[in-house]
């Protein structure tokens, strides 16, 4: 019931605003920052569910030659995946009162409320038919978005690569789901094994595997990516490097490592490999970029290459570390791009030789910025370390080959990060023409709406237990970690 | 033989009586009155649907075959009859919207849609080879006459002419096909046919072969579908919903009839038919991309997701043919919903078929853009639409059905992501920027709205609780 109306509250909301005449600004703008508010207050409420506990429920959906249920769950693990997208959402929500012009805002709104709950449906998803569902249900509001809500033809391209890679992954999704089904007969899979012949087995692994690393995006299946995060507007680049980001690798630890974990130790060779790549080459990629918002897009695609790390490296606290990592990178890429979109508000530019020094005239945005871009940077004492330092530190276990490649990473973060900080915040004020150089400082909502954001960043980063010690190790489902240890 | 005659049960021919009834009604009603009834007359035929469908609901279950063995009450035929008096209602709501598109004679129009469907519910309770052809050829005079009813509009004419000499090439391989299986086999019944497909002769592939090419022109199967963006185009907006719909739900009844009583299996004479249903995926699919009218665009994705409910078949399995008439349901739903919404916001006239009067619709017309988007995504297979359900099932039957229903779940699939860009460029423009002056004024209407809404609420329902649904008809299914 609770999970029910976690769920469906945004989109009960979104429904709500139609209901409200497109030029009452300020009831749309009240009704949607009040259910997210309150998605995350109902969110909290899982938190005190005690370590191992499964809150669920399920009704009967689809029967006859397969069978499919209406199950919902929130677990351990998955507590964090529907907290993040929570917290987010509400930072994003609050944020497109800046980006949308007054007669688009009750559709942008209605968008991101309904992208919340396909998020939380997905992370909360029991059957994988209804994982499938939210899946695919994803793509929608962002292509909406994408297309409607800016007025940048580039954003409109940009909506394509997003619509046809995100789909194509889904569909190839789709191929597996089906052919797992076709065997099992029931989309109920959660907690069991299946003794699927080596090849099948084989095949349904890349079928999820190339899915959930395209919506990651990994290294080479992120072309999409930054175009995708360079055009979109904040809020909704906020929710989907935040949160949406997080939906491949949710989808590893909960169903394709514990369904087909034999399949997953043979190809680990494979997905090392793209873990590495991707955590090199968005390093070496962010160096390179002038642009803002690519740059930190390609430093979230090294970021979450160390996730794929940990989770082929096998090690026994390869979970939790990689629901930290997450977490943090989470509030981390939200809080990033939110404040680089109130920068581009400001100078109408994203390239970073155009402008800069921002310290002078806006203090309290320069002190944000600098939380945030040392977060990416991994500095001790902020979220980012305590994520990455689990990381390396379980990799290291079992694969130290890869990780101490990988490990090269750490200098180019900081190198990008000092780079992104210090052109944009640091030196002589410099403007473009036609910025307004009085209007710099970043205003009371701005400031409120990144806040939280930062305070977890904080929080994890000298308190990482607060998380850790609420999420078991081992995998979701008790039986499988089981079989993963016996084949270690 | 009047004896004979008497002895038929009129029960199960209730619901074709009462629509042939109707349409006579229809044609009296006009003659005797000295005002034009164009909006009652099509009243008239859609409470004829109502009636007739009244008349359907008791022989749920039946299994009765009468007339010398040509025609069956069954649970296939219930389940496609219902159906086809669905679309035949959406139809006649969508032709009263779309004004002066009936050639200005409104009773003949009404008349011969009616009679027409009474045509595919024959082709859905055919027996054998006689049946079969008296229904095609009652359906086809039928929709020809039509299709010209846009005149004096020169493309319903080509429409018209084309769709004619096509159709009855189609017809003539149609009855030479019969007529071979005959000589094969010596019998006209598709049940007897068994033995003689198990161990087939030369007379027998040659006659199946020509057969399933009249087959698959009606159903504007690729490489036979290249009449159909133009007939399409030319007809006016809700013959061309009706044909989308009504011609491929009573040509698949027929084709899955033939399949499952005539072969029975999964049989090496099948792989033609998936052959050409990969083809239809693809060629649908791409042909597609380029068009900007959207009844040319809706023919070409017509041809593809005909490749796509041929993929039921492929494991012959009881199973299949609930699949083939949910995404069939699935399909009619979503396609008279688009026509109705086209027709809606043109007020019939032709030149909203053009994608350019949709640009910026999401901000003139937010919920009509946002209905016809529910269409388009279902169409696309989104989930939470019918159209996703429908493909799951399809896939789920492929993918169990071996090699060749790998290789069509794996066409589906790429067919379905090129359909992404087709569908979603629809979408695309009507969240676009207008340049220049206003468009013109866009229409209104409650009866095109009434049908809209009708197909969304099936849309979702379809794809929200399938089981609804499919429940129903995996039920009457098992009587074939």
């Amino acid at each position: 019931m609770l999970i029910d109306a976690l769920i469906f509250l945004p989109l009960a909301a979104a429904l709500g605003l139609l209901l409200i005449p497109r030029a009452a600004t300020s009831a749309l703008k009240g009704v949607a920052l009040a259910a997210a508010i309150a998605t995350f207050a109902l969110s909290l409420s899982f938190l005190r569910q005690t370590t191992g506990a499964v809150s669920q429920q399920s009704l009967p959906w689809i029967s006859g030659s397969f069978t499919a249920l209406y199950h919902v769950r929130v677990d351990g693990w998955s507590v964090f995946f529907v907290l993040l997208t929570t917290l987010v959402s509400v930072a994003a929500v609050w944020a497109a009162f800046t980006y949308a012009d007054a007669r688009r805002l009750r559709g942008y709104l209605f968008l991101l409320l309904s992208f919340e709950t396909t998020l939380l449906g997905l992370f909360t998803a029991g059957d994988l038919l209804l994982f499938y569902v939210y899946w695919d249900l994803m793509l929608v509001p962002v292509f909406l978005l994408l297309v409607g809500y800016t007025d940048s033809p580039h954003a409109r391209r940009a909506a394509w690569s997003y619509l046809i890679y995100n789909g194509a992954g889904g569909l190839v999704l789709l191929l597996g789901v089906v052919g797992l089904v076709v065997v099992t007969h029931s989309f109920e899979v959660l907690g069991h094994t299946y003794a699927l012949s080596r090849p099948l087995e084989a095949w349904l692994f890349v079928a999820f595997a190339l899915a959930f690393l395209i919506k990651t995006p990994v290294f080479p299946f992120h072309a999409w990516m930054p175009p995708t995060y360079a055009q979109a507007p904040p809020p909704v680049v906020a929710m989907v490097s935040g949160i949406q980001s997080k939906a491949g690798l949710y989808g590893f630890i909960v169903f394709a490592l514990p369904l087909f974990s034999g399949a997953a130790h043979a190809w680990a060779p494979v997905m090392l490999t793209l873990a590495v790549a991707s955590i090199l080459y968005g390093a070496l990629a962010a160096l390179g970029q002038r642009d803002a918002k690519t740059l930190v897009a390609f430093s979230s695609l090294s970021h979450l290459g160390m996730v794929l790390l940990v989770l082929f490296a096998f090690s026994a606290i390869a979970v939790p570390a990689s629901v930290l990592m997450i977490t943090s990178h989470g509030v981390i890429a939200a809080a990033l791009f939110l404040l680089l979109g109130s920068i581009e508000e400001r100078v109408k530019t994203r390239d970073l030789t155009d402008f800069g020094g921002l310290a002078g005239r806006a203090p309290r945005l320069a002190a944000f910025m600098l939380i945030a871009s040392m977060a990416a940077l991994g500095l001790p004492g902020l979220s980012g370390f305590a994520g990455e330092f689990l990381i390396f530190l379980s990799a290291w276990q079992t694969q130290p080959a890869y990780t101490a490649v990988a490990l090269v990473s750490v200098v180019l973060a900081s190198v990008y990060a000092l780079k992104l900080f210090q052109h944009a915040i640091h030196g002589p004020l410099k403007l473009p023409r036609g910025a307004d150089a009085t209007t710099l400082e970043l205003n009371a909502r701005e400031l409120a709406l990144v806040a939280p954001l930062l305070a977890v960043i904080l929080l994890l980063g000298v308190w990482p237990a607060w998380l850790n010690d609420r999420t078991p190790a081992g995998y979701p489902t008790s039986s499988v970690t089981a079989s993963i240890e016996a084949r270690r | 033989m009047i004896a004979q005659l008497s002895a038929v049960d009129w029960r199960v021919v209730m619901p074709e009586a009462i629509l042939v009834a109707a349409a006579l009604l229809v044609m009296i009603v006009d003659l005797l009155s000295r005002r034009s009834l164009r909006g009652q007359l099509y009243l008239i035929g859609i409470v004829g649907c109502a009636a007739s469908f009244g008349a359907l609901l008791p022989l749920y279950g039946a299994h009765v075959t009468s007339l010398f063995g040509a025609f069956v009450t069954d649970g296939f035929s219930w389940g496609f009859d219902a159906l086809l008096l669905l679309t035949l209602a959406g139809a006649l709501a969508i032709s009263a919207a779309a004004k002066a598109d009936d050639g200005g004679s409104p009773a003949s129009y009404a008349a011969l849609m009616i009679l027409c469907t009474v045509g595919g519910m024959v082709m859905a309770g055919a027996a054998n080879l006689i049946g079969i052809f008296l229904g095609i050829e009652q359906l086809s005079l039928a929709l020809y006459v039509l299709a010209g009813t846009g005149f004096p509009r020169r493309s319903s004419e080509e429409a018209a002419l084309k769709y004619v000499l096509l159709g009855s090439l189609a017809s003539g391989f149609l009855i030479y096909g019969s007529a071979l299986l005959y000589g094969a086999t010596g019998t006209l019944r598709l049940a007897d046919m068994v033995a003689a497909a198990a161990a087939p002769s030369a007379l027998f592939v040659v006659g199946l072969a020509l057969f399933l090419v009249g087959i698959a022109f009606k159903l504007a199967l690729s490489p036979f579908h290249v009449w159909t963006p133009d007939v399409y185009e030319g007809s006016p907006i809700a013959v061309t919903a009706f044909m989308a719909v009504a011609v491929k739900v009573a040509t698949f009844a027929v084709l899955a009839r033939f399949v499952y009583t005539a072969i029975g299996h999964d049989s090496v004479a099948l792989v033609p038919l998936w052959a050409i249903a990969i083809l239809s995926m693809v060629v649908g699919n791409v042909g597609a991309i380029r068009q900007r009218n959207l009844k040319r665009l809706l023919a070409f994705s017509s041809i593809a997701q005909a490749g796509y409910i041929v993929v039921a078949l492929a494991g012959v399995t009881r199973g299949g043919l609930s699949v083939m008439l949910f995404y069939l349901t699935a399909y009619a739903f979503m396609n008279l919903g688009a026509f109705a919404l086209i027709v809606l916001v043109g007020s019939g006239d032709e030149a909203y078929a053009n994608l350019d009067a949709y640009r910026g619709l999401f901000f003139r017309r937010p919920w009509v853009a946002a209905l016809m988007s529910l269409f388009f995504m279902s169409l696309a297979g989104i989930p939470a639409t019918a159209g996703f359900m429908g493909k799951l099932f399809l896939l789920q039957q492929a993918v169990a059905a071996g090699p060749w229903g790998v290789a069509m779940a794996v066409a589906l699939v790429a067919g379905t992501l090129v359909s992404f860009y087709v569908y979603f460029k629809v979408i695309w423009e009507m969240l676009g920027r207008v340049e220049g002056g206003a468009p013109a004024a866009d229409g209104n209407g409650w009866v095109p709205w009434l049908t809209a809404s009708v197909g969304a609420l099936g849309t979702l329902a379809l794809g929200i609780l399938p089981q609804m649904w499919s429940a129903i008809i995996a039920a009457t299914m098992r009587t074939l």
